[in-house]
């Protein structure tokens, strides 16, 4: 039993007496997750920066632009004269992409003779781009709407026989858990954990080898009575405790202070954090198992901790990637605790139906319990290799 | 300074650690991420149908919807709780409901009710119902506009003929738009760590053996920073070359950038993040928590150079934050140079700002090697005169023992 007590204590001194554990488990997650939170707190791209170049000048076309200008996602900044210009404020990066007008518009859509109109979005930028696309298609819908009114209207029929000719389907879209389409809500509810997940494997990693590195890991393991488990206990356990209030504190920032989503019971996700801490401190202890090495276990756990943000499908879903990359994706913690987050949080499932996920992230924990020998083995005999 | 530079390089090539981060890195990561992103778009989303109308027009609307690249009909089933059941299954990732009046208000002249249900946790999962639902309906629903005013107009086909054109990245795809962004920051990052990781070898070295560096050759400061950034440019000719020019052509990036002009550009980005790393190399004490100090950052440079929440969007006091990152300012320009086919003059601001930073950066880094590393080195050799056993016993104390 002083075993333990003895590892524990000499973990806990540890934590306090290098900085870099203090910057690296409170200060850098709490900070790096409030910028993410604070970057997108608008929620939606609004306002993108987009030019008109009106080469008709009619009562038709500037009211197009009255239309264009009313809308929330864009914003006119710019009138230009010609498609030369207008090309190149888009290739300045002033704007982001323009509505094209062209001449004789009026006369040739009251005459009915097709008159093209044309929008160019740049798609460089991949959310306005979208936002772009959807304010220049309702405005030229809009136009062609407004003739076919008038049209009808003339012909003698009433107002409600039209508006199902103009539009024909009421289509409703609904948006469980995020009906405001936030951003925020939707980025970051797995981003910031993952950035959590990245730093625990870090500095999993950095308390190892500085242990092998310093050749201090014989003493770590005699203070252990020699037991391996007992040793990684004492020094892992502070961490786990550190972070997990630190990513409790990080939940409280996101469900309370930004109002993200949660459709279930708080418990689930304030549980479901220490197994996150867990299961990412098992991964990482496995790595060091495979690379008993300060830099290579280092190296393999910044390896998956940075590409488990790409491999998780957070942006891209996981079905619409090569399948040997959404298989690597599932071999990260993080996939994991994104899908408690979304069955639970965002869509409050029943948590029958993300059982599996809480038995992979405990998975996780026991994962490196059979290559521990080879850890002990390093501890025991440490070569640092620069 | 060439001694300075030649003894950088004999460092740099001794050292596997910061060889993997100069060289193997830029290889690497590139192409992984690439690879990720590859496939572009989502297609073919899996939609479940509940089609509580069963008639002809019914059926006809879930044959178009089926028919779209962006979502795939994997079944019908009888009700709306067991489409829940197939959603919380993972079977599904939308829900389409048709209205049980939906075959008979088409026909009385009303409109037609379409619900659609979407999981929300991946947002090009909804993007891709909307557009296929919007694409299948909005079809039939220009036929019927056209064919009510044709008798009127005389005209057969549309109103106003809209053209969408997609300009930059005209594939749309997701990889090309935010792939670009990343390359230029993927040198940065790549430097950083080396250069940090160097600077962790030599303070180590300096703690063994009494606050003196044996390999580093005596210099003043300002040649000692040029020189090593003359030593870090040199190497990163060929990386960079791979990364920002060869990486877009092996997978169909946008590429209508002058390579020259692309080379003229990264002259002034990596000189300056060569001068800024050694800035901030002043944090870093050890070889190995270059890692814990740097590679977070990654994530949140990108963020800042705005390629996923556009830079117009994000608040004064963010931007400004990233204002300062040399790889900010060259994303931004190389984007607009590889999709837009700006010209270096049509980016002369950025490349401006990009000359700018390396005149703040280098007084930055003169002044740190002066004023905070220099005194630091005479401290430890100070220090490790009076009591040559001190350093080991502080790493026993750090430790705990």
């Amino acid at each position: 039993m002083h075993y333990v007590i003895d590892s524990l204590w000499r973990g806990a001194v540890q934590l306090v007496r290098r900085p870099m554990y203090v910057l690296m488990i409170v200060i850098m997650p709490v900070l790096c997750a409030w910028f993410l939170m604070d970057l997108l707190k608008t929620g939606s791209v609004q306002r993108v920066p987009v030019a008109m170049v009106d080469l008709d000048r009619s009562g038709v076309s500037r009211r197009m632009a009255r239309n264009l200008g009313s809308f929330q996602q864009v914003e006119i900044t710019n009138h230009y004269t010609s498609f030369a210009q207008a090309k190149d404020a888009v290739q300045r990066g002033r704007v982001m992409g323009f509505f094209l007008i062209p001449e004789d518009f009026e006369e040739n859509l009251l005459g009915g003779r097709q008159p093209v109109l044309s929008y160019y979005v740049n798609y460089a930028y991949f959310a306005p781009g979208s936002m772009q696309y959807k304010s220049f298609k309702t405005v030229s819908v809009m136009v062609g709407g407004s003739v076919v009114q008038t049209v009808m209207r003339t012909v003698g029929l009433r107002d409600e026989a039209i508006k199902p000719l103009l539009l024909p389907y009421a289509t409703h879209v609904h948006m469980p858990g995020n009906p405001y389409l936030n951003y925020n809500y939707y980025l970051n509810a797995s981003f910031v954990p993952t950035l959590l997940s990245l730093f625990i494997l870090m500095v999993t990693a950095f308390a190892l080898g500085t242990e092998l590195k310093t050749g201090l890991s014989v003493r770590w393991l005699h203070r252990a009575g020699d037991n391996i488990v007992v040793a990684l206990w004492g020094k892992l356990l502070p961490q786990t405790v550190l972070f997990t209030v630190v990513g409790w504190f990080i939940q409280w920032m996101m469900y309370v202070k930004f109002h993200f989503p949660l459709n279930c019971s708080p418990w689930t996700m304030i549980l479901a954090m220490p197994l996150l801490v867990m299961a990412n401190q098992g991964f990482a202890v496995t790595m060091f198992c495979f690379a008993p090495n300060f830099r290579f276990g280092t190296t393999l756990c910044t390896l998956f901790g940075m590409l488990s943000f790409s491999f998780c499908g957070f942006s891209l879903p996981a079905e619409s990637m090569y399948p040997w990359v959404a298989a690597i994706g599932h071999m990260m913690p993080s996939k994991y605790f994104f899908l408690i987050t979304t069955d639970q949080a965002l869509n409050g499932l029943p948590l029958y139906y993300s059982r599996v996920y809480y038995a992979v992230l405990i998975a996780f924990t026991l994962l490196p319990l059979p290559l521990l020998w080879r850890l002990k083995h390093e501890a025991a005999d440490p070569v640092y290799i620069p | 300074m060439f001694k300075v530079m030649r003894n950088e390089f004999r460092l740099v090539l001794a050292d596997q650690g910061v060889l993997v981060f100069f060289l193997l890195l830029c290889f690497v990561y590139p192409i992984l991420y690439s690879l990720i992103y590859n496939t572009e778009v989502a297609r073919d989303v899996r939609v479940v149908i509940v089609d509580d109308s069963r008639s002809h027009a019914s059926r006809k609307i879930v044959r178009h919807i089926d028919a779209t690249p962006e979502v795939s009909v994997v079944g019908v089933v009888p009700s709306m709780s067991e489409a829940r059941d197939c959603m919380a299954r993972k079977e599904c990732y939308a829900i389409i409901h048709i209205d049980r009046d939906y075959g008979r208000d088409g026909e009385n002249g009303l409109q037609r009710h379409i619900s659609a249900y979407c999981d929300m946790s991946v947002m090009v999962r909804y993007k891709n119902v909307l557009s296929g639902l919007v694409g299948a309906t909005q079809d039939d629903a220009q036929r019927t506009q056209a064919a009510a005013v044709a008798p009127v107009l005389y005209n057969h086909g549309g109103i106003v003929n809209a053209q969408h054109v997609p300009i930059g990245n005209s594939g749309m795809g997701m990889a090309s738009a935010i792939l670009l962004f990343v390359l230029p920051l993927v040198l940065q990052q790549s430097m950083l760590l080396g250069i940090g990781m160097l600077h962790g070898g030599s303070i180590e070295r300096r703690r063994h053996c009494a606050g003196h560096d044996p390999l580093e050759v005596k210099a003043g400061v300002v040649a000692t920073v040029l020189g090593k950034s003359m030593c870090y440019l040199t190497i990163y000719a060929l990386p960079t070359v791979f990364v920002l020019h060869v990486t877009p052509h092996l997978f169909d990036f946008p590429q209508n950038a002058n390579p020259l002009a692309v080379l003229a550009l990264s002259l002034p980005f990596l000189l300056g993040v060569s001068l800024m790393g050694q800035t901030i190399k002043v944090f870093i004490n050890e070889r190995e928590s270059t890692f814990l100090m740097i590679v977070f950052s990654s994530i949140v440079f990108i963020f800042l150079s705005g390629a996923s929440w556009p830079r117009f969007e994000i608040s004064t006091f963010w931007k400004a934050v990233g204002d300062v990152v040399p790889g900010v300012w060259m994303s931004n320009a190389y984007v607009l140079m590889q999709s837009d086919g700006a010209s270096l003059w049509q980016v002369a601001r950025h490349v401006a700002i990009l000359w700018g930073q390396c005149a703040i950066f280098f007084v930055l880094a003169c002044m740190v090697e002066k004023y905070v590393s220099r005194p630091r080195y005479a401290r430890y050799q100070a220090l490790a005169q009076e009591d040559p056993g001190l350093a080991r016993r502080m790493e026993l104390h750090k430790n705990g023992d």
